[in-house]
């Protein structure tokens, strides 16, 4: 287990060389340069020569690529041409909110997913199973914008019994106002893991191990979580730590609809205010954050099935 | 030795609608007519989708307007209609070059192994890091919004997944009898990738290309009402959420409806995906 884990962060190394490679790239490679972007029409050649020079952008590539690298691992991920912050300072501000929002959401969706998926694959193909499997089938194909601009219309401005936006100033504000969110976020992803969970469950209950702690006479309960669930949510576990990359794609989305001051706002009102330095840093900032779960996901997936370990 | 022949070049059994799973023929009957919408909106929309009405503004469901008027007069219900074209437009061009792509670039993978294939599962590592959304955002950021940056963004990121699910494919494919039948015949691997194994491997990937397009149209309205995407005042459901978004008390109708359109088709689109694979499964 402990050399699976070492191997494991290994991997961390080329991915992270690539992460930074391709968000160098991003900016060189693409037609169109930032400091035209920034300026818009208002551009003259004095001012995206400083512009570029501020960038760093008028050195050779192989030079901008090393200070780059060595900016990031310094920890100086430049600094907000519209808020005249250092971009870290402002990424470090605004990703416990986002990160808050992502974890409830996760939460909701295990919640959901879990015992509906048991309920489903306990009453294969009877009624119950097929409008749990039609409600979330709908779950998968409704855009999170749009359910978010309903669930806040309704059980924010009709009934009032949430807030319609903002964060709150104290913790329990801060649940208290990202419930809605959360819960716009979680329904696709519960949808995702319901339907995996249910074909998981299915193949596992048919397994002869189960027979067999049934036929030692082990309480169904007991059969239900040592052995069914365990099993089955292997390839649910996998799949859950993939999510999380969609998830927060989505608090971007979520975040802007529900007027949060997160990350993901943040890096939306940064494009449009052409604040480059905040859309690579949060760019970054975000794909570590995904690969570091991927890293969690198997090591939980070894703990889990100690075959992938080996 | 006794060639086995492999499924797929045992003669196809025919298909009789009866006998075709329910999914595929619902999602089949909402598609097709999502494509009459798309291909002639002119006939069947009532009003030109951008016409002002001052006369009519923010007028709730009657029946000169099914879906009520926007907050400029126009008919809800025709710019729904004319977003079918700009919205299935999105579903295919932003997918197709990633599937073709993709799919390419799985089978060379697959078949070559070793290497190739260990540095491209760093690769896929690294894509899959970025949250599609966010990388396909911060591209829009450096292009500048509209579709053809969008599709860029989104061909950047897809192909990986079109790639990964051939390349596990071809693996499995190039160890069969006819594939190594191929090679004692003297054929050249390109010939064997491209006309034996690739067509041998394709499925996984047009049954994922049917999701990947529910998800591109997912993807294509959420930039719209981002103001990233498609602009105003074209007709796209995204873009006409997001102007109804602050009218959702007094006009619901604005979001609402072009809401239900986006859920339809991205329903439909995975209808379809989920019939078709279990067709091909029956039939292996």
């Amino acid at each position: 287990m402990l050399s699976f884990i070492v191997r494991r962060l290994l991997q961390l190394i080329p991915t992270f060389a690539f992460i930074l490679v391709v968000i160098f790239l991003l900016v060189r490679l693409l037609p169109g340069d930032p400091a035209s972007a920034m300026l818009g029409d208002r551009a003259i050649d004095a001012d995206v020569n400083r512009i570029n020079h501020d960038l760093g952008l008028d050195q050779s590539w192989a030079a901008q690529f090393v200070a780059f690298v060595k900016a990031i691992a310094t920890g100086n991920l430049g600094e907000s041409i519209e808020l005249r912050q250092p971009v870290l300072s402002l990424i470090l501000q605004r990703l416990p909110v986002t990160l808050l929002l992502t974890a409830m959401a996760a939460i909701i969706s295990l919640v959901l997913a879990v015992p509906l998926a048991f309920a489903s694959a306990y009453n294969r193909d009877k009624p119950a199973d097929n409008l749990i499997r039609g409600i979330f089938q709908f779950g998968l194909s409704v855009p999170v914008f749009y359910l978010g601009i309903v669930l806040l219309t309704f059980f924010g401005a009709k009934l009032g019994w949430f807030p319609v936006g903002g964060y709150g100033d104290t913790w329990p504000e801060h649940i208290y106002h990202l419930v809605l969110p959360a819960l716009t976020l979680a329904l696709t992803l519960a949808a995702i893991l319901l339907r995996n969970l249910r074909a998981a469950i299915i193949g596992v209950v048919g397994a002869e191990y189960v027979d067999f702690a049934r036929a030692k006479g082990l309480r169904p309960r007991l059969i239900m979580l040592r052995h069914v669930l365990r099993n089955a949510l292997i390839s649910t576990v996998t799949l859950f730590g993939l999510s999380i990359g969609t998830l927060l794609g989505g608090a971007v989305v979520t975040e802007t609809v529900f007027a949060i001051p997160g990350a993901g706002r943040l890096m939306i009102d940064s494009i449009y205010g052409r604040d480059y330095p905040v859309v690579q840093g949060m760019t970054l900032a975000l794909a570590v954050l995904v690969s570091l779960t991927f890293l969690v996901t198997d090591i939980v997936q070894a703990w889990l099935d100690p075959r992938v370990a080996r | 030795m006794t060639l086995v022949l492999p499924a797929p070049m045992a003669r196809a059994r025919r298909l009789r609608l009866g006998r075709l799973p329910v999914s595929l023929i619902a999602g089949g009957a909402i598609l097709l007519v999502s494509l009459l919408l798309a291909l002639f909106p002119g006939r069947i929309a009532p009003y030109d989708p951008l016409a002002f009405d001052y006369a009519a503004l923010m007028k709730g469901p009657s029946w000169a307007h099914w879906f009520g008027s926007d907050n400029f007069g126009r008919d809800v219900l025709s710019r729904t209609i004319y977003a079918y074209r700009l919205d299935l437009e999105i579903a295919v061009f932003a997918t197709i070059t990633p599937f073709v792509a993709g799919s390419l670039i799985g089978a060379l993978v697959g078949y070559a192994g070793g290497v190739v294939e260990a540095v491209f599962g760093r690769v896929v590592d690294a894509v899959i890091t970025f949250p599609q959304l966010v990388l396909v955002v911060a591209i829009v950021a450096v292009l500048g919004p509209g579709l053809n940056n969008m599709f860029i963004a989104i061909g950047i990121v897809d192909w990986v997944y079109f790639a990964r699910l051939v390349a596990a494919e071809v693996k499995v494919q190039k160890r069969l009898d006819y594939a190594d039948a191929g090679r004692a015949m003297g054929y050249t691997p390109a010939r064997i990738i491209f006309r034996h194994l690739l067509p041998n491997s394709i499925t996984p990937a047009i049954v994922y290309w049917m999701t990947d397009m529910a998800l591109a149209i997912l993807l294509g309205s959420s930039l719209g009402y981002l103001g990233l995407g498609a602009q105003p005042p074209a007709a796209e459901w995204g873009v006409q959420i997001a102007d109804g978004k602050n009218f959702m008390t007094t006009a619901w109708w604005m979001s609402v409806f072009p809401g239900i359109a986006i859920v339809v088709t991205g329903l439909a689109f995975s209808l379809v995906g989920d019939g078709l694979a279990e067709l091909l499964r029956t039939r292996k």
